[in-house]
């Protein structure tokens, strides 16, 4: 892809993602998190570790920013200049938005990262030289690189622990970046369960790992294209659009109602992440 | 003043110039250097190419494969690849039979029941113990292959013969003894299938070609 390419078709390739005319056929998995339920508990993040074979970079590494956390949650303080929030802190867990049109995926210099039909934004190990583009790139910093050979000149997981090992997801080596996959491993799965039955996923057949654990049900997880689906139900209420920029809670009449909305829109990422605005003052 | 001072500056310049042409040749010749050290390294090494089929793999036991399903007309008995291997049909795995599934049979054949590897068979079920064998072929550990989605479109959607569809990857096993590697089961190999169009069943024109998406595979 020439630069002259790139600077021509600009709009082209910003248009890259399935839109009202070229429609995700069969899946599209979505997220909506409702940052009302949310409680900051940090229980998503630790299944998230515990699924997807994340190490546990400890204290030094973690403050030199080197964590490995797909799922993280950011906390807010609206302190107005006195030393504590009165309304306690603000919670919002962060994860890969799988940007239908994803900044990472058009600077990654050897197409590592790309678009699955699933509308998921996928990272590939074995084809990731390291140059940290996608990262630099990325406006939601979601996107994590392996500073170290974890499994073994760093030992994080010394013997009887190895054991622990998620075998349906790669054990990462030095320099490659990653990041959350929407648990690509589970929707294989059910994808292909569902595929010998003759059916497409029936919604809540298939669950993230932090979906699964959040106590608070704060997570809902399923295909977009399925008309049953509770993320697209939640999707609709909302008003929020898939291709649009700008959504309903944010148009300039305001909507009162309307709590939806999707983080750095104006980006024109388009992301699979719905979040659902805090209504209650407390987080606690 | 002014002049003085864009003279200096001229000389400045000329001396960045050559400078900038030194470090330039100086990195190329160092690159040369590492280039023809790391070449000399490599050299000596054996190459792992696409074509390498892996190493020869020992069984501890010799299983005939062409006396099991080996055609008749050869003296095989021509028994389904997946009355051993059940799970290909309905899992990601095909599955190394248990112990049980070959006394099963070999109780009730006498004729071979005092050759040698049938006596080895037997001290394996008499110290209830699992045969161990050993894995042929094996895929590295960032690959995800599914059995069934193969199985179930070539056997039982397109009505493939059962060794045929089996033998895309795993060649004619039916005229081996141990099992060998007779494929490369790389990317580019399994690629260079799923990029032909396949009809979708035995009675349709339809044609579509296997997945090409990375995470399809890729783990």
């Amino acid at each position: 892809m020439s630069i002259t390419n790139l600077l021509e078709n600009w709009s082209d390739f910003r248009q890259q993602h399935p839109s009202d005319e070229r429609p995700h056929r069969e899946y599209k998995w979505a997220m909506s998190i409702d940052l009302d339920s949310c409680t900051g508990c940090n229980a998503c993040s630790v299944a998230c570790y515990a699924e997807n074979n994340l190490p546990v970079v400890g204290k030094e590494k973690f403050a030199h920013g080197h964590s490995h956390h797909w799922i993280r949650i950011e906390r807010y303080w609206d302190n107005d200049g006195r030393e504590f929030a009165d309304q306690g802190a603000q919670f919002l867990p962060m994860l890969c938005q799988h940007c239908e049109s994803a900044p990472c995926e058009t600077v990654c210099p050897v197409g590592a990262t790309n678009h699955t039909a699933d509308g998921l934004n996928s990272q590939v190990y074995n084809r990731c030289v390291g140059s940290r583009y996608c990262n630099a790139n990325c406006p939601y910093k979601a996107r994590y690189f392996n500073w170290y050979d974890y499994p073994t000149t760093d030992n994080v997981w010394p013997e009887p622990m190895n054991q622990q090992l998620n075998p349906d997801v790669t054990v990462r080596g030095k320099g490659v970046m990653e990041k959350c996959t929407f648990c690509v491993q589970r929707l294989t799965v059910a994808k292909s369960n569902a595929r010998s039955a003759g059916r497409s996923v029936l919604d809540g057949e298939v669950q993230t790992a932090c979906q699964q654990v959040c106590p608070t049900g704060a997570i809902s997880f399923g295909n977009l294209v399925d008309p049953l689906a509770k993320v697209g139900k939640q999707w609709m209420t909302q008003q929020v659009e898939l291709n649009k920029d700008k959504q309903a809670k944010d148009a300039e009449e305001k909507a009162v109602k309307l709590r939806g909305y999707r983080i750095l829109e104006e980006l024109r990422t388009y992301p699979s992440v719905m979040y659902l605005e805090q209504l209650r003052e407390s987080a606690i | 003043m002014s002049m003085l001072s864009r003279r200096q500056s001229n000389c400045l310049l000329g001396e960045l110039l050559t400078m900038y042409c030194f470090l330039r040749f100086s990195i190329l010749l160092v690159g040369l250097i590492v280039s023809a050290g790391s070449y000399a390294v490599s050299a000596a090494q054996p190459l792992t190419t696409a074509d390498d089929l892996g190493p020869k793999v020992e069984q501890p036991i010799e299983f005939p494969h062409d006396r099991h399903a080996g055609d008749a007309a050869k003296g095989g008995m021509q028994i389904n690849c997946m009355y051993c291997h059940t799970y290909a049909r309905r899992s990601i795995v095909a599955g190394i039979p248990p112990l049980q599934k070959c006394i099963g049979c070999h109780q009730n054949i006498e004729s071979v029941r005092e050759t040698p590897r049938i006596k080895k068979l037997f001290e394996y079920w008499e110290a209830k113990k699992a045969v161990p064998w050993k894995k042929v072929h094996d895929l590295p550990d960032f690959v995800r292959f599914n059995h069934e989605r193969h199985i179930q479109r070539f056997v039982f959607a397109q009505n493939k013969p059962v060794q045929e569809a089996c033998g895309y990857c795993h060649g004619d096993v039916k005229t081996m003894t141990v099992a060998r590697r007779q494929k490369p089961l790389s990317m580019g190999w399994c690629v260079s299938c799923h990029q032909k169009d396949h009809p979708v069943d035995a009675t349709s024109t339809k044609t579509t070609h296997g997945p090409n998406d990375c995470w399809q595979c890729h783990k």
